[in-house]
């Protein structure tokens, strides 16, 4: 074979592997930049930037089978994705909300963190006069850690374009469906009218809830580091209007604490935020909602 | 039948307990307290006796060669020359391998010989841990944890290596290490300061580990 005879099929080729070549490029756009057995995409909720109102974008990250990343407390081991924003003037970047994490571990060892996919949605804000400097690139650069037996450090650059104008955006269809899925997933605030109280002996914390119904299911999740054991079994107690939930104390917690945040998870899917100060009971509002 | 069965369900019960709750029901290394004894096999060959070193401090260093935070240690040079450092002044410094076969971090004695030799590694020994006794006696999470027992064979430190809970080169050498930060200080007659951190890292890939 010559280099000035190719076969007849040669062009068709040519055209054919153009073709697969300009679809997995679409693909690859669409699933977002590769990270350790995963991907990352940055993802708009709106279709452009209303200057002077704020705004959210989320990290979408899809891991393979198996694998995990972390909670803002990652557990036992481990540690959360970390965001290195590059924004252009007049826009600000606030914290990660973090939806409920899952317990990932064994009988000595336990993290928290999500598996398969999550979002994590980062509000924004737009100053009113972005309007006149045209589309923003919004781009971040991403730590994380993606483990399963094993651990793997990633890095991602993730960025977007979007118009900016002056009125409010409708939705980006796109996103919209992800976009609610990840706000479910988002710790609320407990009701008004829920009161917890935290007491302490020696070795743990008793997390007593009244809710006005008997709760037989509930997790906690410590936001901070080294208060509470994570390994060890969460013994939940269901009473009459609630529940009362030990958790061991941590072995690195050497100083008294004052107050116990966290996500409190019920039955497994509905996740509140709670705030509760060591030793009395609190009322987290005066006013009860219902 | 019925009887034969609750027995069975009874057994299955106690087995299936067993595994899961003895890492809790075993006395773990705490700060302040006795460290749990122990005899181990090191890759050198030769028996060490946590109980033969009272009047000396003790370093215990919980390793896995696959780790990304023990590979930060390890290719910043930082954690041979904390061994050189140490040794040096008397100190007994234990690699402790707690993975089990099958698991990463796994070595046999020659295998984690060839790997002290290519990264110049000079703890007093490595300890192979296999079964993961030695971990969980001291309730190890991570690599790399770590732990430190002073001369009357009290923990007075355990966790994080140091302030830097990260897998990047870089944040090596701006780090407070809390192993060295301990030891000064109980040498030197003072309280330590820090004496227990959350041991940052990867999980100690015990047999039973699944992530």
């Amino acid at each position: 074979m010559s280099w000035h005879k190719p076969p007849a099929i040669f062009p068709w080729a040519l055209v054919l592997s153009a073709a697969a070549l300009a679809l997995c490029a679409r693909h690859a756009e669409a699933a977002g930049a590769p990270i350790p057995h995963g991907t990352l995409e940055l993802v708009a909720e709106k279709q452009w930037i209303a200057a002077g109102h704020p705004f959210n974008v989320a990290l979408h990250f899809e891991l393979e089978k198996g694998w995990h990343i972390y909670w803002t407390n990652p557990g036992d081991s481990g540690e959360p994705p970390r965001v290195q924003w590059n924004l252009p003037a007049g826009i600000t970047a606030g914290d990660i909300e973090w939806p409920a994490p899952r317990r990932l571990g064994t009988a000595s060892i336990v993290d928290y963190g999500y598996e398969d996919a999550v979002m994590l949605i980062v509000p924004m804000n737009a100053e009113a006069n972005l309007a006149a400097q045209g589309p923003a690139q919004i781009a971040a650069e991403v730590k994380v850690l993606v483990c399963r037996e094993m651990c793997i450090p990633g890095k991602a650059q993730v960025s977007l374009t979007l118009p900016v104008k002056p009125q409010t955006s409708p939705v980006n269809a796109q996103s919209a469906d992800l976009f609610a899925a990840a706000r479910k997933a988002l710790p609320r605030p407990a009701p008004a009218n829920w009161k917890f109280g935290l007491s302490e002996t020696n070795d743990s914390f008793v997390l007593t809830g009244n809710l006005g119904r008997r709760i037989t299911d509930a997790i906690f999740f410590p936001l901070a580091e080294s208060q509470v054991s994570n390994a060890a079994p969460q013994t939940l107690v269901p009473i009459a209007t609630g529940f009362r939930l030990t958790l061991r104390k941590s072995d690195q917690l050497l100083k008294p604490i004052a107050r116990l945040k966290g996500v409190l998870v019920l039955s497994g899917e509905r996740a509140y935020s709670i705030d509760v100060p060591v030793g009395k009971p609190v009322v987290t509002s005066t006013k009860g909602a219902g | 039948m019925k009887r034969s069965t609750f027995y069975l369900m009874f057994v299955g019960l106690i087995l299936g307990l067993i595994p899961r709750t003895a890492p809790l029901l075993l006395a773990a290394a705490k700060v302040g307290e006795p460290a749990p004894a122990f005899t181990a096999t090191a890759s050198d060959g030769k028996t060490y006796k946590l109980a033969g070193y009272r009047g000396k401090y003790v370093i215990l260093e919980w390793h896995n060669n696959g780790c990304p935070y023990v590979g930060k240690q390890y290719n910043s040079g930082n954690m041979q020359k904390l061994q050189k450092q140490w040794t040096s002044q008397g100190v007994v410094w234990f690699t402790v391998l707690s993975s089990a076969p099958g698991k990463q971090g796994f070595v046999t004695a020659s295998d984690e010989n060839a790997y002290l030799a290519k990264m110049q590694a000079a703890p007093t020994a490595a300890l192979l841990d296999p079964s993961g006794e030695i971990g969980h006696m001291y309730d190890a999470k991570t690599s790399p944890q770590m732990v430190v027992i002073n001369p009357q064979g009290v923990v007075i430190y355990d966790g994080a290596i140091d302030d830097k809970p990260t897998t990047d080169l870089a944040d090596v050498p701006g780090a407070t290490n809390y192993v060295s930060l301990a030891l000064e200080q109980a040498m030197a007659g003072k309280p330590v300061a820090t004496p227990a951190t959350r041991p940052y890292g990867c999980s100690v890939k015990y047999s039973d580990s699944s992530h």
